[in-house]
């Protein structure tokens, strides 16, 4: 959970330009100014960078950081078994 | 007629950011061509590209993100532009607001860029913000979300026309009555490997590679080709009854438009320049002017061979060797789409200052140019109209009349 936490902030402050000072686990990505469009970006460069591939389904810009954080990091806990 | 008022302007170009840079760049007539890291190892490594341009800095922090450069260039040129006007977008009614911008190309570095990825590491490293990118209509629509412009809403592409096709449509929707402000202008980032390439592998860009700040040479017996550049430009226009009722600071009239085809050859201009002679003629009548009445002539004069040799000759059946003539691509390269927007902004200016800025790297005018072609140091005079042509690949000619204020 907390690395994948670490890697999704990560990539939100340098990859889309997000002010680290307004994430927070309880932030959604729309209050980070995450649209849709932003969001299937988002999956794609998580699939890039780090390898887990999330449905576009499964995440919306109304979910939580610490949610999509918990989806990354079963997808991780689950390729690592 | 009513005539169109402009009010305002902004320019982004090789010579700086913002029109007052871009003023006293042209006016200093030395070129902004310089060796371009970004052509290393190319036939042609050299162009003209906006110096200092930070898309965080000019446009806002994500810009990056979502916009290609051309956009990016527009966007700051608009602010510019609508800011000089004395129009706060927060407050103007937006359904009258139109917005008109040319482009030749789009998103060209972002294509390369993507295409690079998908060769190399597939369709799934491919962005889901390719095509909000690449598309040239962008560059108004973007305009439109950040100066709340939701009027008619267009790109226009006629190559290296485009910006003043823009000019002239926009022209046409305020004479029409569809919008009561039209931002309009062009905009280009074309400096890419690739498009550099396409360009030389045609013969169109100068070879100078041992001095690029001499490439440039519009009208010089030495010439060889034009200098690829970058930029932005655009003009806010309102009839000119509204502007003065506001009580606007009107720049320059934009007095007429006149548009024609070769229909003579893929790139290579008709010799007996017939379409720009028609084109010129009509602008001239919508201007309601005669040719005497024509002091200054921004001409297209990209510093290829065939263009500047027969569109002196257009000219001179046209206008004699009365008018000052400068070529503004002697200092700034050719900005593709943009280049027209850029030099009708110029032109507006010249009128404004009485000021005609030189022709850069004119040393030795070619002998079968026989016009009064500004060189050395900008002239000094009363100007009372100017002409501002443009000509695309295609053979598509745009050419715009502006009147001192």
């Amino acid at each position: 959970m907390t690395n994948s936490y670490d890697a999704l902030v990560d990539l939100l402050v340098h990859r889309f330009d997000v002010d680290p000072a307004k994430i927070t686990p309880e932030a959604t990505f729309e209050d980070l100014d995450i649209d849709s469009l932003f969001m299937v970006e988002l999956l794609l460069v998580v699939q890039a960078e780090l390898g887990v591939e999330i449905p576009d389904e499964a995440a919306t810009p109304r979910d939580t950081i610490a949610k999509a954080a918990e989806l990354i990091g079963a997808q991780l806990a689950a390729s690592a078994s | 007629m009513t005539a169109v008022a402009v009010t305002g302007l902004g320019l982004v170009t090789a010579a700086g950011i913002g029109a007052q840079a871009t003023w006293a760049g042209v006016c200093a007539g030395r070129s902004a061509a310089r060796r371009d890291p970004n052509l290393a190892g190319l036939a042609v490594d050299f162009s003209c590209t906006v110096p200092g341009f930070d898309p965080a800095l000019h446009v806002g922090t994500r810009s990056r993100l979502i916009h290609d450069r051309f956009v990016q260039l527009a966007l700051t040129a608009a602010r510019e532009a609508v800011a000089d006007a004395g129009h706060d977008p927060a407050g103007w009614d937006g359904a009258r607001v139109g917005v008109v911008v040319g482009c030749g190309l789009g998103g060209v570095a972002t294509w390369e860029r993507q295409q690079r990825a998908m060769t190399e590491n597939g369709p799934g490293s491919v962005s889901a913000l390719l095509i909000p990118m690449l598309v040239p209509n962008m560059v108004a629509g973007n305009i439109a979300i950040d100066l709340k412009a939701t009027g008619p809403n267009l790109v226009t592409a006629t190559a290296c026309a485009s910006g003043a096709t823009a000019l002239g449509i926009a022209r046409d929707l305020l004479l029409a009555d569809r919008c009561d402000i039209v931002l309009a202008g062009g905009s280009e980032a074309g400096v890419s490997p690739l498009i550099v390439t396409g360009f030389a592998q045609m013969g169109a860009l100068s070879r100078r590679t041992d001095d690029p700040a001499a490439a440039s040479r519009p009208f010089d017996a030495g010439r060889d080709g034009f200098v690829i550049g970058e930029g932005s430009a655009v003009l806010v226009l309102e009839r000119e009854p509204d502007a003065r009722a506001r009580g606007a600071h009107i720049r320059a009239r934009f007095a007429g438009y006149g548009a024609s085809a070769d229909a003579h050859h893929l790139t290579a201009p008709d010799p007996q320049g017939t379409g720009v002679i028609k084109a010129t003629y009509d602008a001239l009548r919508d201007a309601g002017l005669a040719p005497e009445d024509i002091d200054h002539v921004n001409a297209h004069g990209t510093s290829t061979p065939l263009n500047d040799e027969i569109e002196a000759n257009a000219l001179g059946v046209l206008f004699g060797a009365g008018p000052a003539v400068t070529s503004t691509k002697g200092v700034l390269g050719h900005a593709l789409g943009a280049a027209g927007a850029i030099e009708a902004a110029l032109s507006v200016l010249t009128l404004q200052q009485g000021t005609v800025p030189p022709t850069a790297n004119l040393e030795h005018q070619d002998p079968k140019i026989d016009l009064d072609v500004v060189a050395g140091a900008p002239r000094h005079g009363r100007l009372k109209a100017a002409v501002s042509n443009s000509f695309g690949f295609g053979g598509q000619n745009a050419v715009l009349v502006f009147a001192a204020a």
